[in-house]
């Protein structure tokens, strides 16, 4: 693809999904963050702000740092061996790593979808969507409702409705996704995260997930790690572009709208990424 | 040997290499039926002695419980040996299951590596204490203490039927054998648990954790029924070493031949191995060997088929390691 | 317009410390741990001593009471999702606990026990003369120590070739029957050891075929042993990686070759490992020994002739016996054997830390 053809397929894009012109209250916001394993600093200094109910995609070449950053967000980062970090994650204005915070609240408000597909094989497709209740001791009587929402809401419903009893493994790998972001989606979270969703997924399944995410951010703040840029050129209102370089912590290079990122880049070496000519 | 013969063929190695290596093949082949001979071997010349008592008794040697040789006509039958193995397995088990589950959940999701790693070897070092040493303790060390809680569980607990004694003698009760049997059982439960445990994939436990579960429920709806085969497998490999154990058994367990059905506290019960040890030294004659011989048949099909069991368990839900 | 990296931030990112905050603790935190652990403890060790309920009673109320206490103490920080956690956490601590406990007892009533017996004599003579009753200044359990070194020696020479070429047979071989082979060998290791002991009674001594000596130990010893060494050595030939031998079958070895002279040296400190964690599974087995190498005052050296004495029978001996000095002299055997055990799990596991590296 062309350059000018690319910026024509931006423009088009950015014409049918009416990004919202005016940056809404932030939801999530990092200040200042980096992330230690060990001795190793792998994050530096990324300050970043998520607007409620927009998606942002982060982008940049494979170990800069991206995974590691998005599960700072959640707090899940520190149930790895060796993990440290400096700076702070805000939550609807408050430090989600605050002393009186428990990381349960924070991971039921602040959702996550990996990168492989990863449904609990004991379970069935039911089971798997109610999972989050059961996991976090939350009581609800509606479990009926909650399933077939959430199953809408992923876009699975019709696939699996007459089969809710079955086993989480009989579905295909861009079902199974779909469920985990189902299973994500019934404990009612305001921002999912997602960990390069469709990278173990077919175009097809690729295609119908990046057509639920569109869909869930009408109600739901989403980040998204991605490697494919057409990808990020097709479901996010904002971008933010990693980069390490040799033996240095990543670092967010440049962030701002999708549109302006691909299109216009202030930064040579997110120009050289954007279009293919490294990483 | 093989060795030998490669050397001096060296000039030759490539014409004849493929017989060289059909003689070696053979030679390894027959060795790996050799556990099969074996277990054949077992089986049929134990088999062979159980026939004549057979022919003589009838199923009166499998269904009926008395060990008289002085009668006539002589009554015989191992019924309450086998069924106290059971029970002295069943008493090991409620004792060891618990606690190996409590280890291993211990070991894996929530010792610091050190304390982990010392738990973990100790476990081992567990397994290596010869079972006579255990029996020569529980003899000496373990039943006087045993005692002691036993006459309070019948103090504070005799209303239950398990907890009754009518002799007020609580030495040489299923339970303390029980109780030794469970010590050889955690070693070998944990050892598979925490394996099994500590292959919960970490994608399940990433999900789990991001879905805001706690310790209990990601150990009930995550780890534990992902775990559920291999952890059934451990229990049933500490199930046949419970069935088959013999002498810390004979050290602590007074035999009777009577069927102690339920009375883990009351003193007396029965074992197959124990029966076999405790009356081979003093056997009054061949048909008496052959009796024994017989009553090791059947411990050997009771015990066959709990391992074959718990193979074909822990094969089934993936490959593990030990 | 996109906002890009300032450089100018950097120096003030390079002064930024680490924190942990995951791990910080509140004092609310601190202070409900401490009394949960606190007063359960306080109250068991009031009743232990203010009161006449047995000691063993009061250890029995301990655990539920500390279950209760920890329960509160999740309730107070973590919310009643906590319980449940502090329950098994309570429970699991206990677990370990009552391994240590018992572990600890074991080792060092066999220490201080068996060290009582051991003395030069005891280590040097034999039991000829010495009944229960003989003071523990006459006789000793050399005779014991020899027989068992000597069966097990003999057992290690049977079921190590055979549990070896076992497992060539599954990793190299690959014939048709592994997955069956496997099945009897695990099957095998369940063979109860009682029962060893009588298919070598029933096959070799009641026919007549050879005596009740440390031969027929030796080869109960190896129908016990064979299971073991079959499936450390598989384990341990599997770690071999596959380039070794597609290596030296590409260089026109043979397999046999292969396997011998590249694989196995290759595999050289964990067959060595195998072979110890045979040895070790048999070594404290009584049962087949009553059977099969009987017992015996003086000492053997001949394997086929004679009954022969071994630390395990002696210490079957000894036992229940109404004299004291005889007991001590169980003590002592049983120590001189999990000394045994202990230098060959040592070994074994030095060996095992060298092949990880």
């Amino acid at each position: 693809m062309s350059t000018a053809e690319f910026e024509q397929s931006v423009v088009a894009l950015e014409q049918e999904f009416s990004v919202p012109a005016q940056q809404g209250p932030v939801e999530l916001e990092a200040r200042d963050l980096s992330v230690w394993f060990n001795s190793r600093k792998v994050l530096e200094g990324v300050n970043l702000a998520f607007p409620k109910n927009t998606v942002t995609a982060l982008i940049g070449p494979s170990g800069c740092g991206k995974s590691t950053f998005i599960r700072t967000l959640n707090r899940l980062h520190e149930l790895l061996p060796g993990a440290a970090l400096a700076g702070e994650v805000l939550y609807e204005g408050e430090d989600i790593y605050g002393p009186t915070k428990d990381p349960v609240h924070i991971r039921l408000s602040i959702g996550m979808v990996f990168q492989k597909p990863n449904p609990f094989p004991s379970m069935t497709i039911r089971g798997n969507v109610l999972s989050g209740l059961k996991l976090s001791g939350m009581k609800r009587s509606n479990h009926d409702e909650i399933v077939e929402q959430t199953l809408i809401s992923a876009g699975l419903w019709n696939e699996v409705k007459d089969r809710l009893g079955h086993a989480a493994g009989e579905l295909s790998g861009g079902q199974q996704q779909r469920l985990v972001i189902a299973r994500a989606l019934a404990v009612q979270p305001h921002v999912l995260l997602m960990d390069e969703p469709c990278s173990a997924l077919d175009p097809a399944s690729t295609l119908k997930i990046e057509e639920t995410i569109r869909e869930l951010s009408k109600d739901i703040t989403i980040v998204i790690v991605t490697h494919n840029m057409q990808q990020a050129v097709r479901v996010a209102d904002y971008t933010a572009f990693f980069l390490a370089a040799e033996n240095e912590p990543g670092r967010v290079i440049e962030q701002g709208r999708t549109t302006e990122i691909f299109g216009n880049p202030q930064d040579q070496r997110t120009l050289d990424y954007v279009n293919g000519r490294f990483g | 040997m093989a060795n030998v013969d490669l050397e001096q063929r060296d000039l030759q190695a490539a014409a004849t290499s493929h017989r060289g290596d059909r003689v070696f093949n053979r030679a390894i082949t027959a060795a790996a039926f050799v556990s099969l001979i074996v277990l054949a071997g077992i089986a049929i010349f134990l088999g062979a002695q159980a026939v004549p008592v057979f022919q003589q008794l009838g199923f009166g040697f499998v269904t009926s419980t008395a060990w008289d040789l002085n009668s006539d006509p002589i009554s015989v039958g191992i019924f309450g040996m086998l069924y106290g193995s059971v029970l002295l397995a069943i008493v090991g088990l409620v004792i060891a299951v618990p606690a190996s589950l409590l280890l291993s959940i211990f070991i894996v999701f929530i010792a610091p590596k050190k304390l982990a790693s010392i738990l973990t070897n100790s476990v081992d070092l567990m397994a290596a204490i010869p079972s006579v040493i255990l029996g020569l303790w529980a003899f000496y060390i373990l039943n006087p203490q045993a005692a002691e809680w036993q006459s309070l569980l019948h103090d504070y607990l005799g209303w239950i039927p398990f907890f009754q004694n009518e002799s007020g003698n609580f030495l040489g009760t299923p339970f303390i054998a029980g109780f030794i049997l469970a010590i050889m059982i955690i070693p070998i439960t944990t050892s598979v648990t925490r394996e099994v445990l500590g292959r919960t994939p970490p994608e399940l436990i990433n999900a789990a954790e991001s879905l805001g579960c706690s310790l209990w429920t990601m150990l009930r709806y995550v780890a534990l029924p992902y775990g559920r085969g291999g952890i059934v497998g451990g229990i049933m490999l500490g199930l046949g070493r419970a069935l088959g154990e013999t002498i810390a058994v004979f050290f602590v367990l007074k035999l009777v031949y009577d069927t102690n059905w339920y009375h883990v506290i009351e003193s007396g019960g029965g074992s197959v191995a124990t029966l076999i040890v405790s009356r081979f030294g003093e056997a009054s004659g061949p048909f008496e060997v052959q009796l024994l011989l017989a009553a090791g048949f059947f411990l050997f099909l009771m015990t066959l088929g709990v391992n074959m069991l718990a193979n074909l368990i822990v094969s089934r839900t993936g490959r593990l390691k030990k | 317009m996109t906002t890009t990296f300032d450089p100018a931030s950097l120096p003030s990112l390079e002064q930024q410390t680490k924190t942990r905050p995951w791990r910080q603790r509140t004092t609310k935190f601190d202070v409900s741990v401490a009394i949960a652990v606190a007063v359960p403890m306080m109250i068991v060790i009031g009743m232990f001593l203010f009161s006449d309920i047995p000691g063993a009673l009061v250890l029995v109320i301990y655990l539920p009471l500390q279950m209760f206490a920890s329960g509160c103490a999740a309730v107070a920080t973590k919310g009643k999702r906590g319980i449940l956690d502090s329950v098994i956490i309570v429970n699991a601590v206990g677990a370990s606990i009552f391994t240590f406990v018992i572990i600890f007892s074991v080792l060092w009533s066999l220490v201080s026990k068996g060290l009582k017996a051991l003395s030069i004599p005891f280590l040097t003579q034999n039991s000829t003369y010495i009944s229960p009753s003989t003071p523990l200044e006459y006789g000793g359990m050399a005779h014991a120590a020899l027989g068992t070194l000597i069966v097990v020696a003999i057992s290690a020479l049977i079921a190590v070739p055979i549990g070896i070429a076992t497992a060539i047979y599954i990793t190299e071989v690959r014939g048709k029957a592994v997955p069956y082979v496997r099945f009897f060998v695990q099957s095998m290791s369940g063979v109860p050891s009682v029962v060893a002991g009588l298919f070598i009674l029933t096959t070799l001594i009641l026919t007549g075929a050879i005596n009740t000596s440390a031969f027929a130990g030796g080869l109960a010893y190896a129908v016990l042993m064979l299971p073991t060494v079959a499936r450390t050595a598989e384990e341990v030939l599997r770690l071999v990686p596959d380039d070794l031998r597609t290596g030296a079958l590409a260089l026109g070895s043979t397999r046999a070759r292969t396997v011998l002279q590249v694989v196995l040296p290759a595999a050289k400190t964990g067959i060595v490992t195998a072979i110890i964690l045979g040895i070790a599974r048999v070594i404290g087995e009584t049962a087949p020994l009553l059977m099969t190498s009987g017992k015996n005052d003086a000492t053997v050296a001949n394997p086929f002739s004679d009954p022969i004495s071994t630390l395990p029978v002696s210490i079957f001996e000894n036992v229940a016996q109404p004299y004291p000095d005889a007991v001590t002299r169980a003590w002592g055997a049983a120590l001189i054997l999990m000394v045994l055990v202990a230098i060959l799990f040592t070994v074994a596991r030095l060996l095992g830390r060298n092949k990880i590296k």
